[in-house]
């Protein structure tokens, strides 16, 4: 379980986050959503150790952030940037295989295994020797993941749930891989890990997500199952948009709901 | 590559070479750098003894040989002896010290800023430990006694170390923010450093008296002319420890190259990182010029040479690159005392010559990888 109360973060002296606080269950989806800049991305920074909290506390299974080293929190949680840049040619193969940790014990025939079915899940499989660097936006953003995945491979290790944070994951993917990535998402909650993501799909995040925390302004404004935050009301309150949840618009329009693929 | 094809090819392509080929042709960068380590350290031990036989007076390698191992202590003439002990084998073993320091420096200051343009000499460091250096010969015993007193012969090294490190921090405070590094201010700052190096250093020369005048003249255009057995003691624990940690840095820096926040999430504790590497930097630049004063682009030339051959994974990156800097070196003070024999070229002068423009060509080649 990941346990985030009361936290405030303040970014460049200026306040960011007030008070928000959420829980991620093991087992299950959760989803941040809300406006640009309204402190979703600085949330799951705070909640991978990466920024520290002006205020509040944050738990990784029972366990204070605060107390925990790098390596123990990499062993806890995997975390998928909004974006990342890299500064060298490194192949495909290479980032993944960052992700790997460099046990003393480091089976060689063990990892590049671990590495080749995380290309796969993030149907990838030709791409090992290719330059990340010349890649698209799309195939990036898979490798990071499958970089991700090879840190976390397993949902549950020696009973102790582990978490991905995910920011944004699915931005710049196509629809089929949209719905690829957050299939991979509810797969690994379903073996018993947790995921937070970040979404501004909103029709993905009602498919897929367990648990959905609203921001707005670095305040959660609703949280719960998709079906109670999804609202008439909350969406203009949190977007600012009068818009109707479960209306399909007049018939010459047409329209694509991702419920409707068959993969 | 079936090896009787290989052998076809001409003599010089061995069974390493060929095998090194054949990973070249199926792209598996990880085995093809193993093997490229394993090759630069033959070149590197053939260059060093080639070295030793290399010059005016003749000794050949039968003959050091016979007298190395006791055999026949007639085999080499007194005067051999003393030119082969006390000139040029210092001068190849501090050749390759300080090759390999400024190579790996390169690699590590790289990986640190991540930008392949991040090096010690040409954003300032070595300027900065140089300036250490230079205080310390000008200001002497006078100002500096007590760290004479406590470091003896390391008290020149000790001082350009930390002419490197103040160097090497400030960079880093000036152009890092959040984890981003911007490599314009960071050149620049290197061409602010070198600027205020230089105007110090004119100050110090109208303060020096004649054997300091020519002791730094020295600094100015690096030279392994004055090696001998006191230089190698002073500056090979020195380099030897801060090449010694790099193979630990090597994860990190791998990790590093997605930036410093992605390296925390898998479980690199970054802040240990920069300062061991910042500290591993500061204290092999400034051995080196303590040395042999300021020798440029080996630590620009020969990592980006390695990072187009097996990739930019630091853990054969680091030890391929002080292989191939540590013999780069020796040759370009091969060349530096024989091209104008009976005189000698400053190896500085050598290494400009050849490094600068291939440095350009880089430039040319891959303004857009460089974030310029
Ligand atoms: N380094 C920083 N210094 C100062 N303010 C910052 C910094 N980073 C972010 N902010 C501010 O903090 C607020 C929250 O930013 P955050 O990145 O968390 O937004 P977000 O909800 O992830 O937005 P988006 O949907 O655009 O990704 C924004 O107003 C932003 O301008
Ligand atoms: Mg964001």
């Amino acid at each position: 379980m990941i346990n985030v109360s009361n936290l405030s973060v303040r970014l460049g002296g200026r306040p960011v986050l007030h008070g928000v606080s959420l829980e991620a269950r093991p087992g299950a989806l959760t989803a941040i959503v809300g406006p640009n800049g309204c402190g979703k991305t600085t949330t799951l920074k705070a909640i991978s150790g990466e920024l520290a909290p002006a205020g509040g506390t944050i738990r990784i299974n029972g366990r204070d952030l605060r107390g925990l080293k790098p390596w123990e929190l990499a062993s806890m949680r995997g975390v998928l940037p909004q974006s990342t840049v890299i500064s060298f040619p490194f192949t495909v193969r290479e980032v993944v295989r960052l992700g790997l940790a460099a046990g003393a014990n480091a089976d060689a025939a063990l990892h590049d295994r671990i590495a080749a079915e995380a290309l796969e899940a993030v149907d990838l499989g030709g791409f090992a020797g290719r330059f990340y660097q010349e890649l698209s936006g799309g195939e990036q953003q898979r490798v990071q993941l499958a970089r991700v995945l090879c840190q976390i491979s397993e949902p549950v290790t020696d009973g102790e749930p582990r978490y991905l944070l995910l920011d944004e994951p699915v931005s710049s993917l196509d629809i089929r891989h949209q719905l690829g990535i957050m299939q991979l998402a509810r797969n690994f909650c379903e073996r018993g890990g947790g995921v937070v993501a970040v979404m501004h799909d909103l029709n993905l995040t009602a498919m897929f997500a367990d648990h959905m925390v609203m921001m707005k302004a670095g305040k959660v404004r609703a949280s719960g199952a998709p079906a109670e935050v999804l609202t008439d009301e909350t969406m203009e309150a949190v977007f600012g948009c009068r818009m109707r949840v479960g209306v399909a618009p007049p018939a010459p329009v047409p329209f694509v709901l991702p419920q409707t693929a068959s993969l | 590559m079936p090896r009787s094809e290989a052998l076809g090819r001409g003599m010089r392509l061995t069974g390493l070479a060929a095998d090194i080929r054949s990973e070249w042709r199926a792209g598996n960068r990880a085995r093809l750098a193993r093997l490229v380590v394993v090759a630069l350290a033959a070149v590197a031990i053939a260059t060093f003894v080639g070295s030793i036989m290399t010059g005016a007076a003749d000794a050949s390698l039968a003959n050091v040989w016979r007298w190395l191992i006791g055999e026949a202590d007639q085999a080499l003439s007194i005067r051999d002896r003393i030119i082969i002990l006390d000139i040029r084998l210092p001068r190849a073993v501090l050749g390759m010290l300080v090759g390999a320091s400024l190579a790996v420096s390169g690699v590590v200051m790289q990986g640190l800023f991540r930008n392949p343009l991040a090096d010690p000499g040409l954003v300032g460091v070595s300027s900065g430990a140089s300036l250490g250096a230079v205080l310390l010969i000008v200001l002497g015993t006078a100002t500096f006694g007590p760290l004479f007193a406590l470091f003896g012969f390391y008290a020149l090294p000790v001082a350009a170390f930390f002419g490197g490190l103040v160097t090497t921090l400030l960079l880093y405070r000036i152009a890092t923010r959040g984890g981003q590094t911007s490599i314009a201010t960071l050149l620049l700052a290197g061409i602010a450093l070198g600027a205020l190096t230089g105007a110090v250093t004119g100050v110090l020369v109208f303060m020096a008296d004649d054997k300091q005048l020519r002791d730094l003249t020295f600094w100015g255009l690096g030279s392994l002319a004055g090696a001998n057995w006191t230089k190698i003691l002073a500056s090979a624990p020195i380099i030897l420890l801060s090449l010694a940690v790099t193979p630990f840095l090597a994860r990190g820096l791998n990790a590093i190259t997605l930036g410093e926040a992605a390296a925390f999430h898998m479980g690199i504790p970054v802040q240990r990182l920069k300062n061991v590497a910042i500290v591993s930097v500061a204290a092999a630049t400034g051995a080196s010029v303590a040395v042999s004063g300021g020798i440029g682009f080996v630590g620009i030339v020969v990592p980006h040479l390695l990072r187009l051959v097996i990739g930019p994974d630091h853990r054969y990156l680091l030890p391929a690159s002080a292989l191939l800097g540590g013999t780069l070196l020796i040759l370009a003070d091969m060349i530096a005392r024989t091209i104008v024999s009976p005189a000698e070229l400053p190896i500085g002068i050598v290494t400009a010559f050849i490094g600068a423009p291939f440095f350009l060509w880089i430039l040319l080649r891959g303004r857009s990888n460089m974030g310029l």
